[in-house]
């Protein structure tokens, strides 16, 4: 499955890298393929392009503060989880994309 | 608890203490305790609706805080870097015969001054968007000039939030939509919101902050111990949970009154958890595995450069023995920096604070003593039991 996910956390130094990390790890595990925005303390970081977001089937937003261009994904299906989820039980958020 | 519950394997949480040692921002800012213990379960998005608008609330605050807080560091490191090199007169810093450096503390009063509308503003944006903005920043201007501070600024930023997403849904002919959201929105929402801050709830909240002012300046040492108790195992509680960015924000917006020992407290009990750890690890390398003691090595370079999160290994595999003894550390550590009247003018904690904190010498000892504190007894904790820990591996 193609994915594109974006990590936000309040203060940005940290957890938002830390859960871009799992999100990677994990889908490349589970055999997704994904890429991973994050909206840290440094301001958008690895942003996804148009293109990759209209191909994509579904986006994971884990983010406990409001996203920056939240616009660019009206068409997708968003899953949204709290950034501690994507950190301490990435597999739990891959498996909300069944349901 | 919450941070902790369902880690994943500790060889994850060492690897991720590796590739993280950023220096910046300690533990998330922000966000109220209690918004924070109702959302935080499990992870899940909470599916009563009360527990989601709270959840929803909490998102809010934090947005806010999120792009505050480096004004707070702007404003606070550049007033105490030019206060420091001024010459004193009457032991007060004396610009007069100064001017490069009365300039360089206008700058950071000049970030201290947008740090309110910054607040109240980005509140608003993250309630209703971009037309949240202006009543926002205005609401916020005005929670300045009332001496309303960031108390006020909060609620004007929620009050603009809903007002603009009220506006948002009422009605109107598709003739005079175009100019909703470009003139009718910001000019109907900002007087309201304006009229509000300077005319009804600014003075009484100003008063609020005047007396809650005056009660922490004038604290008995019995009432500054409890304080700096509290703040001390809030902080290492969740190592940088919702509770930790509880008593950080409360610090941090402290230094904005030209309160600087709230955040001197905290930046001693921040550090203290992975220095502790990683302390530990070097003592004893017999009770600590070899994972462990690499942990240890990243936790002492995060807690070096004040950042909580660096304990999160050890309190994960072992919250039971570990939270209790990064607890007792970092209280020990914020009573010696509350003692010993320890500033801090940066949103920030650790040894790399160092050069804007007031009382090096104590701030130092605070955290010295707190880490040898939370070494030792973790260390004793698991000498202790660390026999029927084995014994019962063995049963299993």
């Amino acid at each position: 499955m193609k994915i594109v996910a974006v990590t936000a956390c309040p203060t940005g130094i940290a957890h938002t890298y830390m859960a871009a990390e799992q999100l990677e790890k994990t889908a490349k595990a589970l055999g997704h393929e994904i890429k991973v925005e994050t909206q840290g303390a440094m301001g958008i970081e690895n942003e996804l392009e148009e293109n990759e977001i209209r191909q994509a089937q579904v986006a994971i937003f884990a983010v406990d503060i409001e996203i920056e261009k939240r616009e660019r994904f009206r068409q997708l299906k968003v899953i949204q989880v709290p950034v501690q989820e994507a950190i301490k039980n990435p597999k739990s958020v891959f498996l909300r994309l069944q349901a | 608890m919450i941070e902790l519950g369902h880690c994943q394997s500790r060889g994850d949480g060492r690897r991720f203490c590796r590739s993280h040692v950023y220096t910046g921002v300690v533990s998330d800012p922000g966000g109220l305790t209690m918004l924070g213990v109702f959302t935080m379960r499990g992870g899940h998005l909470p599916e009563n609706p009360m527990l989601q608008s709270l959840h929803n609330l909490r998102k809010h605050l934090l947005t806010g805080v999120s792009f505050a807080i480096p004004f707070i560091a702007c404003g606070g490191i550049l007033i105490a870097a030019a206060t420091a090199l001024a010459p004193k007169t009457g032991g007060v810093a004396d610009f007069t015969h100064a001017p490069k450096l009365k300039l360089i503390s206008d700058v950071g009063a000049a970030s201290f001054t947008l740090m309110l509308p910054v607040l109240a503003g980005y509140i608003a944006y993250s309630i209703a968007g971009k037309p949240g903005l202006v009543p926002g920043f205005v609401g916020g201007f005005f929670s300045g000039q009332v001496n309303a501070g960031y108390l006020g600024a909060i609620l004007a930023g929620l009050l603009s939030g809903y007002l603009v997403q009220l506006i948002k849904t009422l009605p109107v002919s598709k003739h005079v939509r175009p100019i909703m959201p470009i003139l009718i929105i910001p000019a109907v929402s900002s007087g309201v919101i304006g009229i509000l801050m300077l005319k009804v709830v600014g003075s009484p909240i100003a008063h609020m902050m005047s007396i809650a002012s005056a009660a922490l300046r004038g604290l008995s040492t019995g009432n500054a111990v409890i304080l700096a108790m509290v703040l001390g195992a809030m902080i290492a509680f969740d190592m940088g949970g919702p509770i930790n960015k509880t008593a950080f924000f409360f610090g941090a917006a402290m230094i904005r009154e030209g309160d600087y020992r709230i955040m001197g407290a905290c930046a001693a009990a921040i550090c203290t958890p992975p220095l502790g750890m990683g302390l530990a690890t070097l003592l004893r390398r017999t009770i600590w595995s070899q994972e462990e003691q690499e942990a240890g090595v990243a936790g002492l370079a995060m807690g070096l450069t004040g950042i909580t999160e660096g304990a999160i290994p050890f309190a994960a595999a072992d919250p039971l023995r570990v939270i209790p003894c990064i607890i007792l550390g970092s209280m020990t550590a914020s009573v010696i920096a509350m003692l010993g009247g320890v500033g801090d003018h940066a949103p920030h904690g650790g040894p790399i604070v160092l050069p804007v904190v007031d009382r090096r010498i104590v701030y130092l000892a605070a955290i010295i003593v707190g880490t040898i504190v939370t070494a030792l007894s973790i260390n004793l904790l698991k000498t202790w039991s660390q026999k029927p820990a084995r014994d019962m591996e063995r049963v299993a």
